[in-house]
């Protein structure tokens, strides 16, 4: 008899779980979760966002509201992907989270994906979530095109990408070397399906005679080189990072050219993650309104759909044309564009 | 400093003299020695030349042996590129530093010339300055945003450059003006210890000053002069942050940052880049033989008396304006110009050019943040650890190693050949190797400080090395043979004769190894873990991610540090130097 009461009070037990995790939409992280998360005591999320504008804030508000501390290692996509490679390979996994599609692309290409639906993220659109969990974006990352106001006058601006080919530009532009939507290769992608493959060959043959200069570091440092004066236009720099150095008075300003190219924001799961909980409360976290509001004053644009832009004009809808790339697109065409990029521009 | 002159016994000048009998004990400590550095050095090696002839498959699984690595390195179109441009790149950057710091070296050492404290503090700083703070401030005065190209645009308002700076020429300046403190430090000990006499005689024999220096100065520095250069020239052939920061935005591509970007194209090609590294090894190597042959010579035409005296310095006469002028230039190029612009770029909120509306937005919020944010503190405790226990380490093994060396016990010739072989590696490649150990390896050592610890050891010991073997051959034999006669054993003459005696040199060694490990980004770069993070990758880390402000306050707060300990570093160097050469 009692071992019967024990038994359906495990089972209550059980299912009332599974209540609470499939319950979860949009609401506060499951008391478990936190219990489990806390008992980790920390977590490791590989980053290749901006520390100072989104990385550490998260990190903070996380850090005290759970107790839970964030340990965040900053590299280029390309160092964190190999980095989870490696330690996938060899079972020595060490990071939690990770963030950037091109280094999805990677590490899922690898198998060390852990998918996760994140509750938080619940009422996100489908198109910007995985339906498998497997990466769910926190933000949107449109590219464009900037100019340093100090160095091009009004009358010089571009106006469309065949603007671009213009001889007094030749010399004068940059953009990253990341291979990932957000870079080259995604404004490759964006040009062959906006003016079709033969056409879309041809000009960017003529761009690649322009003599890009490549710079081995992301689309924020481009920016700033921009902002510095040390080149007058660049590409596919983020367009939210234009306004916030507009905020600190940096000569620099939006040039809108349709369509944007550009890729999400994403995070994922590592697979093995050594803090699995912890880590799945913080993705949880930064999904939730309240980490996306921090990410939304750091001037990003959040995918939660409650939470408005710091400056609604960076949001696609209703205002411009935004051919972003998802993940499972670029890990089919992506390797083709990139090759493009190698063969003309490097 | 990073003369590395491990000799070997054979050619050795020092009177052949062996301690009386025998002892068991010397020995043990030869083989526990021998042991010990192949089981440090040898790794690396073997696992990079194993990897190169590995077959890889999808997922990274390996298959058999396979030569198609080194066919494909063959048929890239890089390898003569970058090889040519690598050769190019180190051979005229020696030359820069070496006319550069050599014409100073020989201005303060010899010579009546003003402002010699200048000199040295431009040299004192730039040891303890992480050089990729040095690249970036360059890289911003000769920049387009720069003072020099910015003048050049108001006055002629045309967009060309004036000076492009991420080109091949503008690697050789950055890399050049980089290794001229270095290269000052080396050459003012090497004319230090010159006999001036020779100069003395020329002068009276009445010779002008331009054919004096010409014809005896240079004449008997000469040997030292060229195994430097060729010391600079390997070290410029291994250089990773300038090609990294100047080259790659030019398209200008060297052996090593092929190596890297190789480590980042995705999937990563580690066969492929483990037969590019075989490569570069080899070639270092060949040139490391050479090197060894040019400083026996040097050693040979060392003309150093017991004569504890210091010669007349140089009257240069009207001259002495335009050496006061070098000296001022120097301090300039070197210290407070690139500082300067890092200092710049620490206080504003975003980079601009130097101009009046920009001082209104000065904020000391950078600082504010470096000081106040913990994981910056965390930063700074993992690099001392680091750099300690590394200093330390390398210290205790070379002491010992030097002493096996320099007496030519059995086992000298091994050791010592074992010592130099962590010269071939670049700083990435040894970077790259360590990591495959690791991840390979049956202890829990990747992604700790551990593994960073290990690979700077392996890459210090011959610096260390340096400062121990001619540490011992200063001290006389005839103290151990004392000792020996006494009763002493090897342990008790080693401890309780000889280290008290090196501790003058075993500290200076202690403090430079200690320095280029606080300083080095190349090695840990890919081996820094989420733990294991220390100051010159974060830095690397964060500027090429878009936090030049921040990590400009950091590169300075540390740079401030670390020049209270080179300035201890060169007090003890001096009063070695003092006590040998007279004042």
């Amino acid at each position: 008899m009692i071992s019967k009461i024990k038994t359906l009070l495990a089972a209550t037990a059980i299912t009332g779980m599974i209540a609470v995790t499939c319950n979860g939409t949009a609401q506060a992280a499951s008391q478990e979760l936190i219990d489990a998360a806390k008992k980790e005591g920390k977590v490791v999320w590989y980053t290749a966002l901006v520390v100072n504008q989104v990385v550490r804030p998260l990190a903070e508000a996380f850090q005290a509201k759970y107790g839970i501390k964030v340990e965040f290692v900053s590299a280029l996509w390309q160092e964190q992907a190999l980095r989870m490679i490696n330690e996938g390979k060899t079972g020595k996994v060490q990071g939690d989270i990770f963030d950037g599609p091109p280094a999805f692309e990677q590490v899922y290409a690898a198998g060390f994906v852990e998918p996760y639906l994140i509750p938080s993220a619940a009422d996100y659109p489908a198109a910007y979530k995985d339906p498998k969990g497997l990466w769910t974006a926190h933000s949107l990352q449109p590219t464009g095109i900037a100019v340093n106001t100090d160095l091009v006058q009004e009358k010089d601006y571009p106006k469309t990408y065949e603007d671009l080919l213009d001889p007094k530009w030749k010399g004068r532009m940059a953009w990253t070397t990341s291979t990932s939507a957000g870079g080259p290769p995604g404004f490759i992608g964006m040009i062959l399906d906006h003016m079709g493959e033969e056409k879309g060959m041809e000009y960017l043959r003529k761009l690649a005679k322009q003599d890009i200069i490549n710079v081995p570091s992301n689309q924020r440092v481009v920016l700033d080189k921009a902002v510095a004066g040390e080149v007058p236009l660049v590409l596919s720099v983020y367009n939210y990072h234009i306004p916030i150095s507009q905020a600190k008075g940096a000569p620099i300003k939006w040039i809108k050219i349709e369509p944007l190219s550009g890729h999400l924001g994403t995070f994922s799961l590592i697979k093995n993650a050594p803090h699995p909980n912890a880590a799945r409360l913080l993705l949880d976290f930064i999904m939730s309104e309240e980490g996306e509001t921090i990410q939304a004053r750091a001037g990003y644009i959040p995918a939660h759909p409650a939470v408005p832009a710091e400056n609604p004009s960076l949001k696609p809808e209703g205002n411009y044309t935004f051919s972003g790339i998802a993940p499972d697109r670029m890990m089919v065409e992506g390797p083709r564009w990139v090759k493009i990029y190698r063969e003309l521009f490097e | 400093m990073t003369h590395i002159q491990t000799r070997n016994a054979s050619v050795s000048a020092w009177p052949r003299l062996w301690l009386g009998q025998p002892l068991g004990q010397g020995n043990v400590l030869a083989f526990v020695l021998v042991v010990v550095l192949a089981l440090l050095v040898l790794p690396p090696l073997l696992v990079l030349l194993r990897i190169s002839f590995t077959e890889f498959h999808a997922g990274f699984r390996e298959g058999g042996f396979t030569f198609q690595h080194y066919v494909g390195l063959i048929q890239s179109n890089t390898l003569f590129r970058s090889t040519v441009n690598s050769v190019l790149f180190a051979a005229l950057s020696t030359v820069i530093s070496l006319i550069f710091g050599g014409i100073l070296a020989w201005l303060v050492e010899r010579t009546d010339v003003r402002f010699k404290p200048l000199a040295f503090l431009t040299s004192v700083v730039s040891m303890g300055t992480p050089y990729i703070l040095y690249v970036t401030g360059w890289l911003f005065l000769l920049g387009k945003a720069g003072p020099l190209n910015r003048t050049w645009f108001e006055l002629t308002g045309s967009p060309a450059n004036l000076f492009e700076v991420n080109s091949l020429a503008g690697m050789v300046l950055v890399e050049g003006f980089l290794w001229s403190p270095l290269v000052f430090l080396l050459l003012s000990a090497t004319f230090r210890a010159a006999n001036a006499e020779m100069e003395e005689a020329a002068r009276m024999s009445g010779a002008s000053v331009a054919d004096t220096i010409l014809r005896v100065s240079f004449q008997l520095a000469r040997p030292a002069i060229v195994a430097l250069a060729l010391f600079v020239f390997i070290r410029n052939l291994e250089a990773f942050e300038v090609p990294a920061l100047v080259g790659i935005p030019g398209n200008v591509s060297v052996l090593t940052t092929e190596i890297y970007r190789g480590m980042k194209h995705m999937p990563p090609d580690i066969g492929f880049v483990s037969a590019y590294a075989m490569v570069m090894v080899a070639v270092i190597a060949i040139l490391l033989h050479y090197y060894g042959k040019l400083s026996d010579r040097a050693e040979r035409f060392a003309s150093i008396t017991g004569k504890g005296f210091r010669p007349r310095p140089f009257r240069l006469g009207r001259l002495r304006w335009l050496g006061g002028g070098i000296i001022l230039f120097n301090f300039f190029i070197v210290l407070v110009l690139p500082l300067g612009a890092i200092f710049w770029m620490s206080v504003l909120p975003f980079v601009q050019p130097i101009r009046p509306s920009a001082f209104r937005a000065i904020t000391w919020e950078n600082y504010q943040r470096v000081l106040t944010d913990s994981y910056y503190w965390g930063l700074a405790g993992n690099t001392l650890i680091v750099a300690g226990t590394v200093a330390t380490l390398v210290v205790a093994l070379t002491f010992l190693t030097g002493w096996v060396v320099a007496r030519r016990k059995r086992g000298a010739r091994i050791i010592d050949q074992l010592v130099t072989v962590p010269l071939v590696f670049p700083g990435l490649v040894l970077g790259i190797a360590m990591l495959q150990l690791a991840l390979r390896a049956p202890v829990p050592i990747y992604g700790t400080l551990w593994i960073i610890i290990l690979g700077f050891i392996i890459r210090y010991v011959p610096y260390g090395m340096r400062y121990s073997f001619s540490g011992v051959l200063q001290i006389h034999t005839e103290l151990e043979q004392a000792a020996a006669v006494s009763g002493a054993n090897t342990r008790e003459m080693l401890f309780k004769v000889v280290a008290p005696l090196l501790v003058p040199a075993l500290a200076s060694g202690w403090i430079f190894v200690f320095l280029i490990a606080t300083k080095e980004m190349s090695m840990p770069l890919l081996l820094a873990g989420a733990q294991s993070q220390t100051i010159p990758v974060a830095m690397f880390e964060l500027w090429t991610s878009g936090q030049s402000g921040e990590v400009a306050a950091l590169g300075l707060i540390w740079a401030a540090a670390m020049t209270v300990l080179s300035a201890s570093f060169y007090a003890l160097t001096r009063q070695a130097s003092a006590a040998t050469f007279g004042k």
